[in-house]
């Protein structure tokens, strides 16, 4: 603008310089005065655009400067927000801190679910099954302690919804090589009930016969224990001990093994697990079990009190010494799982109340005994078809005896034979294909033959 | 184990769990120092983690991807593990680094 300014003026000095000339020249022209006229027009005309110019250059100026006002606004409020975000990440910086300083106690929710279909050779319907529900919380504090919880939630055949504490313990880390546990805790009795149980991880509809609800094996306890791992170069020895409440007597007699509340004796059972890794793909392992359990002194209804220690040569023992003991090996290498496990155990004669006996009777000792033995093998390693590659065919066989009570003989005391494919659709979700034929002992029990789907997540 | 008839094995009983109590109070101190310096990631715990993790976690279930959980849950998690499946506890440090560091 300016150089337009300066070339204007230029222009009307020139202009303005040639006035004489035009002035001389106009003498010999025909109208000099019209040609002064026009010159003085063209020159006011020219200062009038001048004026023009300068305004416009005046204006230019005005808008540089309000520009830069503006640019220099627009600095102050960079550094402005410049200031404030320091502030916010200073103040983020601080909330990180303190929320790392509360973040001691963190907590996990996972569990399990499956739902299935079965079908049975005896007389009845087939039908759908909804299976459970287990959630499970952990809540760990620091590196040294973790509560740790599982529900159990199922449909009854009657359509009534079941909710049961599977377990709810309290984990001290004291050491390296050893943990205590304190509440109810999954039995540490062998290695289904602890470690394989939850159906995403049995590779089975069922458990083996004798090592489900209302078997031998125990199910859980309620007490102390102090269980850890101590490493032997590239293997290990793992132990549990547990003190608990035991298990206690039903109203037929039989031992009932899954944790109570609370102790209706003061009597504590004593036991738990040794393991041993030979190589690091076998596992083996040794249990043993004892406690004292107590007739009963009066009918369910009155509630269970025991009556431990009243010994009359006229009717016997009213409390009886029960031992458990048994061994499990599990080689678990690649695809390749296979798994051994057996448990036996008596209950010592025993002078309570039952059903039948009001008054009571001298039951004789009652003995139980299970195992099985099962291999399964992923097809990941043999076929380069994805669909192959999640297939894993399973065979279990096992034996479940009970001598000294008929009726619970008659019920339970059984071969079983499991046939199975699981289709793993991922690493925690498996659908389960099989067949399972229960040889019932007793001959008055009829034989089943069992067809069975499942699906589980474990999540 | 008849308490009523063994009061001297109900004392045993009870100052054994208190001692393990005592004593867990202060070998803790030294178990969180412990785990602490599994915070900094060393190339050969993760290692040791991944080999820990192949033949421990495989044992009973499938192994999870450990992109499956963040890192605080598996840090529960594998805390869970330890004392469910008795994993000794320098194999559960390498496996919680080797699981953090690849998730």
């Amino acid at each position: 603008m300016k150089n337009k300014l300066r070339i204007t003026s230029a222009l009307v000095a020139g202009l303005l310089g040639t006035i004489p000339t035009v002035a001389m020249a106009a003498q010999t022209s025909p109208s000099a005065a019209e040609v002064n006229q026009a010159l003085l027009e063209r020159i006011a005309k020219l200062e009038a655009e001048l004026g023009d110019l300068r305004a416009l250059v005046q204006q230019s100026v005005t808008k540089a400067k309000d520009a830069e006002e503006t640019a220099n606004n627009a600095q102050k409020t960079a550094e402005s927000v410049q200031k404030t975000a320091k502030s916010a990440k200073k103040l983020v910086t601080n909330i990180i801190k303190k929320s790392e300083a509360g973040s001691d106690i963190q907590w996990h929710l996972v569990g399990y679910a499956n739902a299935g279909f079965v079908a049975s050779s005896r007389p009845g319907p087939d039908s759908f099954v909804t299976g459970k529900f287990n959630p499970a919380f952990h809540f760990k504090y620091k590196d040294f302690f973790l509560y740790e919880s599982e529900l159990e939630l199922t449909t009854s055949a009657d359509g009534e919804t079941n909710l049961e504490l599977e377990y709810s313990k309290f984990n001290i880390f004291l050491n390296d090589y050893a943990t205590l546990v304190i509440g109810k805790y999954l039995s540490p009795i062998g290695q289904f009930q602890e470690r394989l149980h939850p159906t995403w991880i049995n590779k089975i509809q069922t458990a083996p016969a004798g090592f489900g609800h209302d078997g031998i094996q125990p199910g859980s306890d309620t007490g102390v224990q102090l269980r850890g791992a101590i490493p032997m170069g590239d293997t290990r020895f793992t132990y549990a001990v547990a003190l608990g409440n035991g298990p206690r007597t039903n109203i037929e007699g039989g031992v009932i093994t899954s944790g109570m509340g609370r102790d209706d004796n003061s009597n504590k059972s004593f036991g738990g697990r040794i393991g041993f890794f030979p190589v690091p793909y076998l596992e083996v392992g040794g249990s043993y079990l004892t406690a004292k359990v107590d007739g009963y002194a009066s009918g369910p209804a009155a509630g269970h009190e025991g009556i431990s220690g009243i010994t009359s040569l006229a009717t016997g023992p009213s409390d009886a010494t029960y031992e458990l003991w048994g061994f499990d090996a599990a080689y678990t290498k690649g695809p390749l799982h296979g798994r051994f496990e057996y448990l036996s155990s008596t209950r010592d004669v025993l002078f309570t109340i039952t059903d039948s006996s009001p008054t009571g009777e001298l039951l004789p000792q009652l003995g139980m005994e299970a195992w099985y033995g099962q291999i399964s093998y992923r097809l990941s390693s043999i076929s380069s078809s994805t669909a192959l590659q999640k297939l894993e065919p399973v065979i279990r066989y096992g034996e479940f005896r009970i001598t000294g009570q008929d009726e619970l003989s008659a019920e339970s005391s059984q071969n079983r034979f499991n046939l199975g494919m699981n289709y793993w659709v991922a690493p925690t979700i498996v659908t389960k294909f099989g067949l399972e034929w229960r040889d019932y002992q007793d001959l008055g029990v009829e034989d089943d033959t069992r067809y069975q789907f499942q699906i589980s997540y474990g999540f | 184990m008849n308490m009523n008839k063994k009061p001297m094995a109900l004392m045993t009983m009870i100052a054994g769990v208190g001692a393990l109590i005592a004593a867990g109070s202060l070998m803790g101190t030294a178990a969180i120092a412990a785990e602490k310096k599994a915070d900094t990631p060393d190339p050969m715990l993760i290692v040791k983690g991944a080999k820990a993790w192949k033949e421990n976690c495989g044992r009973c279930h499938n192994l999870r991807s450990p992109k499956e959980l963040t890192d605080e849950e598996w840090d529960t998690s594998v805390a869970h593990m330890r004392t469910r499946a008795n994993l000794a506890a320098k194999d559960a440090r390498a496996i919680r680094a080797f699981l953090q560091s690849s998730n």
